[in-house]
């Protein structure tokens, strides 16, 4: 039976899911073996779009034996093949029924694990789509009490909205990473996030905003006892200064060149835009107050 | 590295591999066989490189760099001055296809080999001024470079340890992290391969008590005979 020609097992399986007069019900169960062994065949054969069809009926067969966790799989291998067709809306949909039938088992991780794999497929191609996919995924670990796994996931969607340009949103995702990494005591990652978050704020010229970050963030001991405050307090007193070599000399510190790759690159072309504007404000701020000492 | 610094280096390194270019030997005035030539292109290309590094660190920044750059250009110098007195053994030689004024040149250019050597900045205070004449000077200048430099290349030596401290402790860190996540799902594991182990017993206890049921005399005798009526039936069919 394995040997032969996949296209037959796959008429053989439809004859046997089809109802008609003689059969009062479909036959899930040898139909779902069946076409297991056509979608291998046809996988065998590099002809992609039949495979993922006879994996899609498969998983739909094991559905019905009530199986989800083989129909989850089914559904990963039908997307994986999707990928490569280059059918980026099918790999999405692919990957999403199959995370939905892991939660269905009850199984948080290979659940997340689908929707990673989704939005790694579809990074370079819509990656809008895909940081919604590291959201998701993210937030079914988070729910689960798993926040340890996410902190890759922070990671990658953090890299792809730098991609995206998109600097508040890749802040305040590492902000979220800080969150999950307080939650269970990753004190490394977590001041590493932060650090990170002001960089990001520092590239996209949003000095008042890093200011408030660093701010905020000074409140938690972990950050404040760091390497990365201190390096996060120089970086700012080096803009204020408007000093552009200490900012180059500090983003070439080895407490820089341990974070995430992107924010070493984007840490490494800092500063960016005009710092001695930044300078003119803080000695106007300076004036008022002097003349309230005085009187 | 700036490119102006590029483009010097690559002109040095040109210049040091011309020996190997026979075209250029071919119609140039560098003899291949005169071994003085060679070694005094050799030792000007040394120092030109030299004198590039000198500049370079004279701009450079960073003390590090600019300390070890000058480092390496003293050590340059030591071993030119090495090579001085080989070539002016070498200019003694008498080659054939010489001019007489050409010798005698080569003697001038060996004699003034050394003050260029000197004259070459690497870094310390007190530039010497002319070592020709006061061996004692250049004696005392000598104490006052040993004097700098250890000190600079210990600050040298601590900021790469503290780097690299840098490193581990981070590397340290990810590690700690690492090893929280595992501990959870080493646990999830442990418990599965309970369950899994206790499982198989019991297969194994029921798979005993089976086989030995179906081991007992009576169904076993049973068997042969059904057997042997059986071959015996496709015996007499294929008779």
């Amino acid at each position: 039976m394995a040997g032969s020609d996949p296209q037959k097992l796959m008429t053989k399986a439809d004859k046997l899911t089809q109802l008609s007069l003689t059969r009062w019900s479909a036959d899930w169960k040898n139909a779902s073996v069946l076409y297991e062994q056509a979608a291998n065949g046809f996988r065998v054969a590099k002809n992609y779009d039949k495979a993922k069809l006879a994996f899609e009926k498969a998983s739909k067969g094991q559905e019905m034996l009530s199986s989800p966790w083989d129909a989850a799989k089914h559904m990963e291998a039908a997307a994986a093949l999707a990928k490569e067709l280059g059918n980026w809306s099918e790999v999405a949909d692919f990957y999403r029924k199959a995370s939905e039938l892991y939660n269905e088992c009850g199984r948080s991780q290979p659940a997340s694990d689908a929707l990673a794999k989704a939005a790694r497929a579809l990074e370079d191609a819509v990656p809008e789509d895909a940081v919604q996919l590291y959201i998701d995924a993210c937030e079914i670990l988070e729910e689960d009490g798993k926040e340890q796994m996410a902190f890759d996931l922070y990671r990658a969607a953090t890299n792809v909205y730098i991609k995206l340009e998109k600097y508040t949103d890749a802040a305040a995702f590492l902000l979220r990473l800080g969150l999950a990494a307080d939650k269970c005591n990753a004190t490394n990652s977590q001041c590493k996030a932060y650090l990170g978050a002001i960089i990001v704020y520092l590239y996209a010229h949003d000095i008042k905003q890093a200011e408030k970050c660093y701010n905020d963030c000074s409140q938690i001991d972990a950050f404040l006892r760091s390497d990365q405050n201190r390096c996060a307090s120089k970086l700012l007193s080096a803009y204020m200064e408007g000093d552009i070599e200490e900012i180059k000399r500090l983003s070439q510190s080895s407490t820089i060149s341990n974070l995430d790759h992107m924010i070493i690159r984007i840490a490494r072309k800092l500063p960016t835009g005009d710092i001695s504007g930044l300078k003119m404000d803080a000695g106007k701020e300076d004036e008022p107050l002097d003349e309230n000492d005085l009187t | 590295m700036s490119v102006i610094d590029i483009l010097t280096r690559v002109d040095s390194i040109c210049k040091k591999y011309d020996k190997y270019d026979i075209e250029k030997q071919k119609g140039g005035n560098v003899s291949g066989d005169d071994a003085f030539a060679r070694l005094y292109g050799v030792v000007e290309a040394d120092i030109e490189a030299s004198l590039g590094k000198a500049e370079a660190a004279a701009k450079e920044k960073n003390k590090a760099s600019a300390v070890a750059l000058n480092a390496e250009i003293r050590r340059t110098k030591a071993r030119l001055l090495e090579e001085v007195p080989k070539l002016q053994r070498l200019a003694m030689k008498k080659v054939k296809g010489l001019s007489p004024e050409e010798f005698a040149a080569r003697n001038d250019l060996v004699l003034a080999l050394p003050d260029r050597i000197q004259a070459i900045p690497d870094g310390t205070a007190t530039a010497p001024k002319q070592t020709s004449w006061t061996t004692s000077a250049s004696r005392t200048e000598i104490k006052f470079d040993s004097g700098v430099e250890p000190i600079q290349a210990r600050d040298q030596g601590l900021d790469m340890i503290s780097e690299g401290l840098d490193t581990l402790k981070n590397m340290a860190h990810d590690m700690n992290e690492e090893m929280d996540r595992q501990v959870p799902l080493m646990d999830e594991i442990d418990s599965k391969v309970d369950r899994a182990a206790a499982d198989l017993k019991n297969t194994n206890v029921r798979l005993k008590d089976t086989v030995n049921q179906l081991r007992s005399s009576r169904n076993f005798c049973i068997d042969i005979v059904l057997l042997c009526i059986i071959l015996g039936i496709a015996a007499y069919l294929y008779k």
